[in-house]
């Protein structure tokens, strides 16, 4: 049981935040091996709440939110453990639930028939299971992998197919308007594509590909004509879109790879005169569908002007007066239902849409993040990109390129199974709900997360639940699968052990999307009392249900040492972008930061709301350099203006951006050797590269920019800023605010939050007194 | 009076060459006073002494053009206009005016002249094909090597264009150097000028933000379409030579049961748009290569069903063509529009079945545009008519006048009825214009987009003098034609012939020697076919029934009552002959031929001369014998004997015809065996005289050899006068020459009733 632990006064423990999430303690015996597997690991699936209440009163009384947090379909990295797949083609089903068979069911009638463990019928063992007919022999079923593995994978036979196993088809949308042009975009863009042509999944030889560009009109291009040259056919007809030729504008990538290069290499000239300052986006979507509607697929859009004509224009409506007020709502949500509609009609077509937005100006990210938002599609946003700056240019040929070799799954659906007496009951994410509780996703990307949350419809009587989750795609590779990812939690009656077992870090997944779902439905201002009231809630009923005070003042803010973190990341949920009470930020940002907080695994999310903060002044000798269990990286330090030292440089990341903040009194001598620049004065803040310098330093933090760039899963590829403590303001507030534990932007310090949350659980007994 | 001097020289002939003074005397002449006028006509002397300076004009309202005609007064510098009596002084550069010093267009040589004007046209002539797709290979192979071998006909400084269509429309853009580039339009979709300009780019192109639009000291942009659709051919040859090339077949799939989804009234509409935007006023032909109807959009004449025949006169008689108004209606506002901006349309057909000439028709009629039907794009016909359309003078210019303006003005005694050609009315509501309308009316200037030196148009004239006018003796009309064109080298140039006739009173016999029978046979054709085009068939006929009774009521010499006193003078002689083949041709007798043949045959009689024109109406049979010469026998069926060949001439088919006899010597191969020299003679001549007579008509004509009895000789049979019919027997015995199944009456019976109807002076 953890220990009740006074939070107040004392800085947040932030090393816990690295820490590995606490295990699920299943009671012994309940699953039918001993295999260490038999859970699934929380990547794959955790729960806010690690022992269940067993009745719909005890969760409402423990005000503990019951969600689940999914990334089923993660990417498994070197060392980490694949998947195991089952490809007999047996697959043992519950004849009335569905439920896949697990480690969590029990054999009954001496082996003969297995007892589900959602419904708990009775059902008969395959054959298959203890004899191999094709080579006459007996086997042992205990091997098999899906009694052994929470994850695991079984190849599906042909019933579960609606159709043969579609080939990935990717259909490109490029704005070539002047802007795309001016900035770079279309020849970073086409340059990217034609480097990765090699990287799309190809296995097969199956891989189509297709190419529209579009201005105020529509190009299409015929990749497979008769003298290997590409024919550009134009269509102009925006408000009445068609496809100008039968068949051939999806094209097999290996059969006219040559075709398809060289077109790539010229399309930059191509419209490099372009005086065209129109976009109708919509318009080639349609186009876009038209193509791919028949097998499905995914649609590319890379975005540098706001749609501004045809089907789906946008205008720019972007209104600073509206920012910071209860209105800002307005500019979040979609402006246009046309993409919205669209998505909808492609997520029935098996077809996903990713958007990659180049704003120089407003670009609306918040209509546009619609169609990957409905068809499980992905959003990158690259403000004011310039590909003359390399650091742009680099960042969005990566993150391109990851994009296009990612291995992602085709003509998906997830549906979660749990046990008698569960339910799903909301469901956030990038999807298309189907029906009730089937989720629709024509991609599935690799590293996307999923909140669902569950309501305990009736009580629970067995000292054991399970949630499985179903991923029936087709992989890149041509193959019918179904990945089953099965989790056991123990069900309790003990509102204590709730609250010793809820799970912090999905707690605060599950803020980040109830937050985003409120500040959208409402306003901003609700959204962030909604996690402030969550949290006082909770610290409110384990003062008085757990703890057992009475109500009124105590000195401290008490909390279980398992949600020690929760008030930081409260706080800074309230304080990220995508939620502060902030009249500066930008809708596009904003936008963008939420998009972020709902599909970003929870290995991405956490250095997200809280970034590290380390120094290199003062790195530790091990620090910066290889070791056996990689690069090691000096302490992390409490996100706090105290820990800068005037002549310090710092390295803060949160994944999405690297900070080298160089306090005014630096050593030259740093200087020298960590940029190749004489002194403080010499240096220059934005974006920057490193330099690569024979010196320690310089290789120590060179090496650990490097890992920080590739530790995570997902395609993400941080920049780097350089900021001076007496630079450019904006950059420097920019930085600072990241500093969370500090009063910024007029929003609470840590240890006032801390404050403000004893203060209202001080009375919270007495007001909970009252409503029950 | 010599009508071919008169022809070579002004390229001109009239019905009547002296005119009745009234307009009662005229109406009683039955055929109108009018003239087949040929503006372009060669005249080698032009070429080599050109006549380089500004033509001479009347005070305005008038502006005749000084001519031979013009009484002038030397020492006072003066002219008297003939047309409204004004006196003008002569220019100043024309001090040294004298008797003996004279500027040609006061010579009697030039009653034509061409004056070489020194304005040219910004663009030299612009060509756009339109190019259909839906061929099957060899015929889409034939076309474009065809289209190939074109562009190195063009002079280099010609601009040319290229649009492909199927099921869908494909305008290519010739200046994208990156890699071919076309602009796609939907097949059915009806888009309007605006939207074509608007895809197309050409409506004002966007200016690039933050900089100005012009560059100081610049001159501005020319217009986008300039250097992306249409370029000088020198400079995108190799372009576009690629794209045809590499043509392919139309992409889209047809199933069996199916036509081919052709959109041509779309790629019509593109085409008509693009250069109505970029080129408006500036000499461009539109070339239309169709293997079919057009089976999807607007301008369908057919649906895309195979089980729907295509409509043909009967179907079109009894309003039962489903979409024949709707397309005549859609292609007519294109032939209007492209007419307007001086823009030319030619249709070449390739295909075995009709294509929707009758409905596209007035694009070329309306245009000046040439009309080629063909079986198909691999047929001589096609390749040869083609590549005359590119003829050029011995200067090397391309023998085509673009953007024209046909201005006639008269001496006040006549008026102006109307033209009948491939013209357009300008809308000219000038005094010169008459009550009475014949053809295109209402107008003394017409439009005629394109030019050949063979185009030939009919214009009609009336007298207005009342009888109380007093006639005066000697006294004689005016009529000028002025012709304004573009000369394919870019050169504006003005034809200017006049000409004058005398005045003679009603019943003066100067009137009836004047009469050109083969003129007004011609003319009275365009008239009838004009009338045809819009009247019931049987109206017609017997509207030219009436014309040629009452002629000859009015010139035969007979006694009242009396048939076989009708005699006519040697000029009106064979006038009824004419009438009669006339009334049997398939320019009045359309239910023996597809709706397509005789809107191409109409089309080809409305721009021919009077001697082609006769041959359309009264083909030439020429017999090859043994014992005599060549030589021209009667077009009926008395010329078919065992033991000649005959040539027949119908201008659109030329036949050679091997008598029984003939037919199997030579399947027994006489020719080749020594001794029979002269009958392998007698097997080339006629060849070697085709051949001579296909050297240089347009458009080609088919070529048919055939034997008597086989099924080709159908075409001869149709032609001859049936006076040996199934149905009458001879009076001799045995027939004198073939038999001939059909129930037209005989030229012998037409005659016999002209005779009785003339002589009974009912009318
Ligand atoms: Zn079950
Ligand atoms: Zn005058």
């Amino acid at each position: 049981m953890p220990q009740a632990i006074s939070l107040s006064g004392a800085r947040p423990n932030i090393a816990d935040l690295m820490a590995p999430q606490p295990p699920v303690r299943v009671p012994p015996n309940t699953s039918l091996t001993d295999s260490p597997f038999a859970n699934c690991d929380p990547s794959y699936k955790c729960s806010t709440l690690n022992a269940i209440p067993a009745t719909e009163q005890l969760l409402k009384k423990s005000r503990l939110p019951f969600a689940l947090v999914l990334a089923p379909y993660r990417t498994v990295g070197e060392g980490e453990n694949p998947v195991p797949v089952v490809s007999d083609s047996v697959i043992a089903r519950c004849r009335r639930c569905r439920t896949y068979i697990n480690p969590y069911i029990t054999f009954v009638e001496g082996g003969q028939r297995w007892k589900c463990n959602m419904c708990f019928l009775l059902n008969d063992v395959p054959a298959a299971f203890d004899y191999d007919a094709v080579n006459q022999q007996p086997v042992d079923r205990w091997k098999r992998a899906e009694l052994n593995y929470g994850c695991v994978e079984f190849v599906a036979p042909t019933e579960y197919m609606v159709r043969p196993p579609q080939a990935p088809s990717y259909v490109f949308v490029i704005d070539v308007s002047h802007s795309a042009i001016q900035s770079g975009m279309l020849a970073t863009a086409a340059r990217t594509i034609l480097d990765s042509l090699d990287r799309i999944p190809n296995k097969e030889n199956r891989t189509r590909v297709a190419i529209v560009t579009v201005d105020s009109s529509l190009h299409f291009y015929n990749l497979t004509t008769s003298t290997g040259e590409a024919e550009m056919l134009v269509v102009a007809d925006i408000d009445d879109v068609f496809i100008p030729h039968p068949g051939t504008l999806l094209a097999n990538l290996t059969e006219n790879m040559d075709t398809i290069r060289s077109l790539l290499e010229r399309l930059p000239d191509m419209f490099k005169e372009t005086v065209n300052v129109s976009n109708a986006l919509g318009s080639a979507l349609q186009a876009a569908y038209k193509l791919v509607c028949n097998q499905g697929g995914k649609i590319i859009c890379l975005q540098s002007t706001l749609p501004n004509s045809g089907v789906g224009a946008l205008k720019l409506r972007e209104d600073v007066k509206l920012l910071g007020t209860p209105k800002e709502s307005t500019l979040l949500n979609a402006a246009s239902p046309f993409y919205k509609s669209f998505a909808v009609d492609c997520s029935r077509s098996q077809v996903a849409c990713d958007m990659l937005i180049f704003g120089g100006q407003y670009s609306d990210v918040a209509t546009l993040s619609c169609l990957p938002h409905y068809t499980g599609g992905q959003t990158y946003y690259y403000p004011g990109f310039n590909a003359a700056r390399t650091e742009d240019a680099f960042k969005f040929a990566h993150e391109f390129s990851e994009l296009l070799a990612e291995e992602i799954g085709l003509e998906a659906v997830i549906r979660i199974r749990a046990s008698r007496g569960l339910r799903m009951n909301a469901f956030h994410g990038n999807f298309f709900i189907r029906s009730t509780d089937l989720l629709a996703l024509p991609n599935v990307p690799r590293n996307q997360s999923y909140c669902v949350e569950v309501a305990i419809e009736d009580d629970l009587k067995t000292p054991t639940v399970c949630f499985q989750t179903a991923l029936l795609h087709t992989t890149c590779h041509g193959e019918r699968r179904i990945r089953v990812v099965t989790l056991c939690v123990p069900v309790t009656t003990s509102i204590s052990e709730i609250y010793a077992n809820a799970n912090q870090k999905a707690i605060a997944d599950y803020f980040a999307n109830k937050g985003v779902e409120r500040a959208l439905s409402s306003k901003l201002d609700d959204a962030r009392d909604a996690i402030v009231n969550k949290t006082i809630d909770i610290f409110g009923v384990y003062k008085s249900h757990v703890l057992g005070s009475g109500p009124g003042s105590t000195p401290q803010l008490t909390g279980p040492s398992n949600l020690n973190l929760l008030p930081l990341l409260a706080l800074c949920l309230i304080k990220h972008d995508g939620l502060r009470q902030s009249s500066q930020i930008p809708t596009d940002l904003r936008a963008n930061a939420m998009n972020l907080l709902r599909t970003m695994p929870l290995q991405l999310l956490l250095p997200y709301l809280y970034p590290n903060l380390y120094a290199l002044h003062t790195m530790p000798p091990e620090a910066g350099e290889i070791s056996e269990n990689g690069v090691v990286f000096p302490p992390v330090l409490n996100l706090t203006v105290e820990n800068l030292e005037p002549h310090g440089c710092y390295l803060l990341e949160n994944g999405q951006n690297i900070y080298l903040w160089v306090g005014r009194g630096v050593v030259p001598q740093l200087c020298v050797d960590l940029f190749d620049v004489k002194s403080y004065d010499g240096l220059r803040g934005g974006k920057i590269t490193m330099p690569v310098l024979d010196t320690p330093i310089n290789k120590k933090v060179n090496l650990l920019i490097g890992k920080i760039r590739e530790m995570r899963r997902g395609n993400y590829y941080p920049t780097l800023y350089l900021i001076k403590e007496d630079g450019d303001p904006y950059l420097r507030l920019w930085f600072l605010s990241h500093l969370v534990e500090d009063r910024t932007d007029n929003i609470m310090s840590y240890q006032q939050f801390l404050q403000h949350i004893k203060d209202r659980v001080s009375f919270f007994g007495t007001y909970l007194d009252k409503s029950n | 009076m010599n009508f071919d001097e008169i022809e070579e020289q002004d390229g001109i002939r009239f019905s009547w060459n002296a005119w009745p003074s009234s307009r009662i005397e005229a109406t009683k002449a039955v055929v109108p006073i009018a003239c087949l006028y040929t503006p372009l006509k060669e005249r080698e002397d032009f070429v080599q002494s050109p006549i380089c300076y500004e033509p001479v004009m009347c005070k305005a309202p008038c502006r005749a053009i000084l001519n031979p005609f013009c009484q002038i007064d030397v020492r006072g510098k003066l002219w008297i206009c003939p047309f409204c009596l004004q006196r003008n002084a002569f220019p100043p550069h024309y001090k040294d005016i004298s008797n003996t010093n004279l500027p040609a267009e006061l010579l009697p040589k030039y009653t034509t002249i061409e004056y070489n004007l020194n304005r040219f046209a910004n663009i030299p002539p612009i060509f756009l094909y339109v190019v259909d797709t839906c061929l099957d290979d060899d015929d889409l192979k034939a076309l474009k090597d065809a289209l190939v071998v074109s562009l190195s006909l063009l002079p280099p400084y010609a601009w040319v264009g290229l649009i492909t269509y199927g099921t869908m429309t494909q305008v290519h853009e010739l200046g994208f150097a990156d890699c071919p580039k076309s602009f796609v339009f939907r097949g059915t979709k009806e888009y309007a000028a605006k939207q074509v300009q608007e895809m197309l780019g050409l409506a004002g192109s966007a200016v690039r933000p933050g900089q100005q639009a012009n560059r100081p000291g610049q001159p501005p942009q020319m217009s986008g379409a300039a250097n992306r659709f249409l370029l000088p051919v020198k400079d995108c040859e190799f372009v576009l030579t690629s794209i045809l090339e590499n043509l392919q077949r139309d992409p889209w799939p047809v199933a069996n049961d199916k036509r081919a989804q052709r959109c041509t009234g779309v790629a019509m509409s593109v085409a008509v748009g693009l250069l109505e935007t970029t080129f408006p006023n500036t000499g461009a032909r539109v070339m239309l290569f169709s293997g079919g109807p057009a089976t999807e959009g607007p301008g369908m004449v057919v649906s895309n069903e195979l089980r729907e025949p295509i409509r043909s006169h009967h179907d079109i008689e009894k309003e039962t063509a489903k979409y024949y108004k709707k397309a005549v209606k859609f292609y007519d506002a294109l032939a209007k529009r492209a007419a307007t901006n001086g823009h030319t349309i030619d249709i070449f057909a390739g295909c075995l079945d009709q294509i929707g000439l009758l409905e596209m028709k007035s694009m070329v009629n309306s245009t000046g545009g040439v009309m080629i039907l063909s079986d198909s794009f691999t047929t001589a016909i096609f390749k040869q008519s083609f590549q005359r359309v590119f003829q050029k003078d011995s200067q090397g210019h391309l023998q085509m006048g673009f953007n024209a303006t046909l201005d006639v003005q008269t001496t006040r005694e006549l008026k102006v009825c109307g033209l009948i050609g491939g013209a357009v009315s300008a809308n000219k509501k000038s005094t010169y214009v008459g009550e009475t309308e014949i053809g295109i009316g209402n107008t003394s200037a017409w439009k005629m987009c394109s030019l050949t030196p063979k185009t030939t148009n009919g214009i009609y004239f009336e007298v207005v003098n009342q009888p109380t006018v007093q006639y005066q003796p000697g006294s004689r009309g005016l009529i000028q034609f002025v012709t304004h064109y573009q000369h394919s080298s870019g050169q504006f140039r003005l034809r200017v012939t006049t000409v004058a006739r005398n005045f003679a009173e009603g019943q003066s016999p100067e009137i009836a020697n004047s009469f050109d029978q083969e003129t007004s046979a011609v003319l009275m054709s365009r008239i009838a076919v004009f009338k045809g085009e819009i009247d019931d068939g049987p109206d017609v006929l017997r509207w030219l029934d009436r014309m040629l009774i009452r002629l000859c009521q009015r010139f035969a010499d007979y006694r009242k009552d009396d048939p076989h006193s009708f005699r006519l003078s040697e000029n009106f002689s064979i006038y009824p002959q004419f009438m009669f083949h006339l009334r049997r041709s398939q320019f009045l007798q359309v239910f023996n031929n597809s709706p397509d043949e005789t809107a191409f045959y109409r089309h080809v009689l409305n721009r021919e001369n009077v001697d082609n024109s006769l041959i359309m109406i009264q083909p030439t049979l020429t017999s090859y014998g043994f014992d005599t010469p060549p030589q021209p026998v009667l077009l009926d069926s008395v010329s078919i004997k065992p033991d000649v060949i005959l040539l027949l001439d119908t201008f659109f088919h030329l036949l050679i015809f091997h008598g029984e006899t003939i037919a199997q010597w030579r399947e027994a191969g006489y020719q080749d065996q020594e001794g029979y020299e002269n009958f392998k003679q007698l097997l080339e001549t006629p060849v070697l005289d085709a051949q001579d007579l296909l050297m240089d008509r347009f458009p080609v004509p088919r070529y048919i050899v055939c034997d008597q009895g086989g099924s080709q000789a159908r075409f001869l049979l149709s032609k001859l006068n049936p006076s040996t019919t199934h149905a009458s027997s001879s009076p001799y015995g045995a027939p004198q020459g073939a038999a001939i199944f059909t129930d037209d009456v005989s030229l012998q019976v037409f005659m016999e009733h002209l005779k009785k109807l003339s002589v009974a002076g009912t009318s």
